[in-house]
Formats: C-alpha cells, sequence, structure tokens
C-alpha cells in the first residue's frame, strides 16, 4: 500500500492545484532557458543559413555582427581566385526598422551577392529564392508577411518571394534577404532634400578650389546624380564569405587568406562563437542568475509546501509510528509525494510550455539537454526541498498519540 | 496460562529537583493472555504513563519490563528492537480512533496488518471488520464514520496484527454509554476469543462487569487487582501492587 498516493488520492483537488502553481514557476525556469537556447540558435543562424566555410572580415574586426567591417567589393574577386576557393560572394547585414501598413517593422537586412548567391542555402518555408538582381526580397515568416506582398523599403518596393523558417537574429528580429543592390539603396537611401544640400555642399567645396574656379563647369559635373567620379569607392560590402572546394584544405585556404594585410579570416564556428561571446554573453549570463533565482525559488516553494503537508500530517505520522510503521516508510511518504509533485508539476510545465511558448515574442527552443536536465533538476530539486518534511517526519514523537 | 507483558519496579519522573513528579512509583504489574483488565485512577494518577510504559512508546527511567519473559527494557533503555515489539505484538485503542485521516477505513486496518507482517493484510482487514460488524463501511474515511463506528475500526486495526496485548486508553470517553459498553464487550471478546491480553484504561464504573481484574491508580502507584471477573477461568495472576 503506497501511503503517498493514498494521501494525493485523500487530498486531490489541493494537491493538483499545488502542482499547477508549481507547473507555472518550473514552466518560466524551463522557458528562461528555452529563450537563451533560441538566442544561441538563433545567432547561429545568420551564420548557418549562409552556408559559407570562411567569413573574410576586416582585419582587426570581429565581423558585421559584432561592429562595423568594411570590405571593398574587389576582395570578393581577389578571393575568388585564390587556390582552394570554389565560390566567394559578398554580405552586407544592417538592422532597419520601418513603418508598414501601420505597424513597425523590425528587421535584419542581409545582402546577398546576387547572382552568384540567390539563397538557395536558406531554410524557405514556401515561395523560391532570388531570381532577379532587384526588386525581390527573401523574409522570415515571423514578419507576417505573404508571398507576392510588396514591402517599400527607402526607394525600393520589394515585392516577397520566399518566406523561411527560423532565421531570426540573437536579439529576435526577423532577417530579410535581398541583393547587395537593394541592401545599398535601402540602406544607403538618403532624404530628398537631404541629397540636395548634399549636392550644394559639393558644388560650395568644388568652387573653394583653384580647380572648382577655374573651370566652373565642373561644379554641374558634382551635383549630377547621373554622374559618379570614377575615383570614388564603390559601396562597401561587410565581409565576403568563402566556400572551399571539396578536394581543398579549409585550414589551408585560411592560412592564405588570413596572410593578406587588410583582412581577417573566421572559419564559421568561429564566427559563431563571436556571436555567442558578443551578443549573446551578456544574455547568457543575465539568464542564468534568473535560472538560479527562480530554481532556488522553486526550491522554498516546495520546500514550504512539503513542509506544510508534512505538519498537517503529524498527528497521522504518529499513529503509524505508533503501529510500529519504519522510518523508511514514514520518510518515504514525503519524499515520494514531493517526487509526485514534482512529476505532475513537471507534465503540467510540459503542457503550458506547449500552449504558450509559441505565442512567446523570442523563439523559446527546448533542445535534447533542457528536455534531459529539466525533469533531473526538478528530481533533485524536489527530493532536496522534501527534506525539511522528512526531518519533521522523522521527528514526530508516536507518544503524543495517546496523550489525546 | 502465560504472562504476556510484565513490568517491574517501574518509575517515570517528570521534571527535576524539588518539582520533579514521579508519575510511575515502582509500579509492577503483569498482564496475562486472555485477561481484560482494567486501569482505574483519577486524571494525573499515572495511568497513561504506564500504557505508554507497557506499550513500549515512552519508556520508564527505572524499572525492568518483560514481554513473554524476555526482558525487552531496563531502567530507561531498550534491550530489544521495541518498535518491531509495537508492529508484531501490541495493539493500541485510543480515547479518540486516531484513525489515519487519508485511509479508508479498511486501509487503516491493512496498513496495521502489513506493518504488522500478516500474509494477507487485505484479507485480515476485511475479516476483522466483518467480525467488528463495520464491514459494510470498509470504504468510509474516518470522517465520514461514525463514533462508534470509528472506534470500531480503531479495535480491527489494534488486532490487525494478531497482538498479544492490548491497551486501550479510554476508549469509550467519547462515546455514548450504549456505544461505550458495545465497545468494552468487544474488547472482552479480543480478550477472551483471540486470547490477547487487554489492558483498559476507563474512568467508566458502569462497565466493571466486563473485566477480569481491576487495577487502581492513584499518585504513580498501582493497587489491585481490587476486582475479579464474572468468569473465573480468565482470572488475572497475582500481581504485586507498590
Amino acid at each position: 500500500m503506497n501511503l503517498a498516493l493514498r494521501d494525493v488520492r485523500r487530498h486531490l483537488p489541493r494537491f493538483v492545484g499545488t502542482a499547477a502553481g508549481l507547473a507555472l514557476l518550473f514552466a518560466v525556469v524551463i522557458a528562461m532557458q528555452g529563450i537563451y537556447a533560441g538566442m544561441v540558435d538563433d545567432a547561429k543562424i545568420l551564420t548557418r543559413t549562409m552556408g559559407a566555410d570562411l567569413w573574410v572580415v576586416q582585419r582587426d574586426t570581429l565581423g558585421p555582427f559584432a561592429e562595423a567591417s568594411r570590405l571593398d567589393p574587389s576582395l570578393v574577386r581577389r578571393a575568388a581566385v585564390v587556390p582552394g576557393v570554389a565560390r566567394a560572394r559578398g554580405y552586407t547585414y544592417a538592422i532597419v526598422q520601418r513603418e508598414h501598413e501601420g505597424r513597425t517593422l523590425r528587421l535584419a537586412l542581409v545582402g546577398l551577392s546576387w547572382p552568384d548567391d540567390r539563397g538557395a542555402e536558406l531554410p524557405l518555408e514556401r515561395g523560391r529564392e532570388l531570381s532577379r538582381g532587384r526588386g525581390e526580397l527573401i523574409v522570415d515568416r515571423t514578419l507576417g508577411l505573404d508571398l507576392g506582398d510588396v514591402l517599400p523599403l527607402g526607394d525600393e518596393s520589394l515585392e516577397v518571394v520566399g518566406v523561411t523558417r527560423d532565421t531570426l537574429t540573437s536579439a529576435g528580429d526577423a532577417v530579410a534577404f535581398l541583393s547587395i543592390a537593394d541592401w545599398h539603396s535601402v540602406v544607403d537611401a538618403s532624404p530628398d532634400e537631404a541629397l540636395r544640400l548634399e549636392r550644394e555642399r559639393a558644388r560650395a567645396r568644388l568652387l573653394g578650389t583653384e580647380l572648382g574656379r577655374s573651370q566652373p563647369w565642373l561644379s554641374e559635373l558634382a551635383i549630377d546624380p547621373r554622374w559618379r567620379a570614377p575615383v570614388l569607392p564603390e559601396p562597401p560590402l561587410h565581409a565576403v564569405l568563402v566556400d572551399v572546394a571539396p578536394d581543398a584544405s579549409p585550414t589551408e585556404v585560411e592560412a592564405r587568406l588570413a596572410g593578406w594585410p587588410d583582412v581577417r579570416v573566421l572559419s564559421t564556428p568561429a564566427q559563431e562563437q563571436v556571436l555567442l561571446d558578443s551578443v549573446v554573453g551578456r544574455a547568457k549570463l543575465q539568464i542564468g542568475l534568473f535560472t538560479v533565482i527562480l530554481t532556488l525559488t522553486a526550491m522554498v516553494v516546495v520546500m514550504m509546501v512539503l513542509y506544510t503537508l508534512a505538519v498537517e500530517k503529524t498527528h497521522d505520522i504518529a499513529v503509524l509510528k505508533l503501529l510500529g510503521a519504519r522510518r523508511p516508510t514514514i520518510a518515504g511518504l514525503v519524499l515520494q509525494q514531493a517526487w509526485l509533485l514534482g512529476l505532475l508539476a513537471y507534465l503540467v510545465a510540459v503542457g503550458i510550455g506547449a500552449m504558450l511558448y509559441p505565442t512567446f515574442p523570442r523563439r523559446v527552443v527546448l533542445t535534447d539537454e533542457i528536455r534531459f536536465l529539466a525533469p533531473v533538476v526538478i528530481f533533485v530539486v524536489t527530493t532536496g526541498a522534501s527534506l525539511l518534511g522528512v526531518a519533521h517526519a522523522m521527528r514526530v514523537d508516536a507518544g503524543k498519540v495517546l496523550e489525546g | 496460562m502465560s504472562v504476556s507483558v510484565r513490568g517491574e519496579g517501574l518509575v517515570k519522573r517528570f521534571g527535576r529537583g524539588e518539582a520533579a513528579v514521579r508519575a510511575l512509583d515502582g509500579v509492577s504489574i503483569a498482564l496475562d493472555d486472555g485477561v481484560i483488565a482494567a486501569l482505574l485512577g483519577p486524571s494525573g494518577s499515572g495511568k497513561s504513563t504506564l500504557v505508554k510504559a507497557l506499550g513500549l512508546v515512552q519508556l520508564p527511567d527505572e524499572g525492568v519490563i518483560h514481554f513473554r519473559d524476555r526482558v525487552v527494557a531496563r531502567d530507561g533503555l531498550a534491550v530489544a528492537d521495541l518498535a518491531e515489539l509495537r508492529r508484531s505484538h501490541l495493539g493500541f485503542v485510543f480515547q479518540k480512533a486516531n484513525l489515519v485521516s487519508f485511509l479508508s477505513a479498511r486501509e487503516n486496518v491493512e496498513i496495521a496488518a502489513r506493518i504488522g507482517g500478516q500474509r494477507d493484510p487485505r484479507a485480515r482487514a476485511e475479516e476483522l471488520l466483518a467480525y467488528l460488524d463495520v464491514g459494510h463501511r470498509a470504504k468510509a474515511y474516518p470522517e465520514e464514520l461514525s463514533g462508534g463506528e470509528q472506534q470500531r475500526v480503531a479495535i480491527a486495526r489494534a488486532l490487525a496484527n494478531r497482538p498479544a496485548l492490548v491497551l486501550a486508553d479510554e476508549p469509550t470517553a467519547a462515546l455514548d454509554k450504549e456505544r461505550g459498553r458495545a465497545v468494552m464487550e468487544l474488547l472482552r471478546r479480543v480478550a477472551h476469543e483471540q486470547g490477547a491480553a487487554v489492558l483498559v484504561v476507563t474512568h467508566d464504573h458502569r462497565a466493571m462487569d466486563v473485566f477480569d481484574v481491576v487495577y487502581e491508580m492513584e499518585d504513580g502507584r498501582l493497587t489491585g487487582p481490587l476486582a475479579r471477573s464474572r468468569d473465573d477461568a480468565h482470572a488475572a495472576a497475582p500481581t504485586s501492587a507498590t
């Protein structure tokens, strides 16, 4: 006869209510871990979805996800001819926020080196990759746009041709993929008035020089938007993605590229590590602290609940002791109830999570590690929390029963 | 007739120095199998202390307790596994039924039988509940039982481990006259039919005819036996009182 089960059966509504309250606490603890895992996964997605072997970034920088990294577009051609390189692509990255149909869209724009990179590696849920160099966009589904929707960004009107799944930044922003040409049009776009004023400043700067004064016709060229001085640099890239040929050694290719004095080369795992250290490093500490505090809170709550349950059973325990019940039987009554409470709370927490986590603004990823550790931690917490109740049960004097 | 339990020179003190009280003051008593004995006395006379001592729940400071001619406690120290003795050989009935609140009537008896090492605890529980005319209430929880039913279930529980000694501390105090009488009759049946030694602490002088032997306590001292039962065959062995 299992006494713990009998007690639970007798006080089922209260027990279930307690477990439900505890489940909410556990659901929050699990969610914290899931959110962190989601941040890590999101951080890795940015690099993983590009499918590159090496990331070439500006020297002395950690790449576009950590800080500004500016590379001349010619680097794509330089990298492409390095022995062992199968493909080199440009990459640009920026966070933009725009109003669209009455709501604020915040998204990470990733420029793809069309036509070499059309987004074939992206996790498309619907639609297709980019087929044109201008006017097309692939977005994450969390942005709420559908195929055929047109999103005005800067001077461009971009048509959604593909929808991806789980392509978010570590901050939870949806990622949109477009050609680098469109990317520059969107990110570098300036208001008309700003352009006009800049032209006037260019004309004034030119006329302030001897050249401008001696050849005033040059000022007309300076303010003509169709004309661009060939000495001016092309808009920069933020990284160059390199695919290593199957028969080449990534280490050797990396070493060759790293020999260039103007770049730094990061393998994809190294780029992921940069993201984890620089972007989610603090979040990890923060969430870790929250998790520890919440776990301790859960432990204290369970402890008080179990202690109260044990105190309420003092008389019953005294009777059982008087009947000669062994110590393991008495301890088991409290301990098994703690485990039952933990098990029920865990199952309810899983149910709550299944319902609520998908509605969270941040992605909650329940990794295999979390799925394994959560019940183990709950078992340890409930076992530890039951010790006070067990100690009380052990101290109960059987003789109290005889005192009426 | 064999002696179930025997206490010799039992002394129990509470408090220290001049404020010390001798709840048991050199009590000697022997309870025989198949005999029901009454223990009378005013409040504070030491009755419950004696029951605790013989029930191996609270050992006296001095004296020796024998169980089946084996010394189990001497001068406040256990010399045997007292919990095991309680499990296997002792049954308790209290003023209040003291049933385990989260177990049904049957389960209350069954757990005692199980703890007492009975081979088929459930069958034993059902048999006892039927014997005490509460078999029809087997599934009821204590709070759903009347006072009389609770006390009968408590007696069934006390018998679940086929005890050699049943200790009953004012088992009829919470019952009306009719139900109290019925409980006393039940305890007598237990002694005479099941062969257990039964010691009943009571204030109820109207039921004296039920008992084979009557003891009285006052100021921690025992006197008796003061009366004999109707059936001399079940008379207790002479017991010293100091």
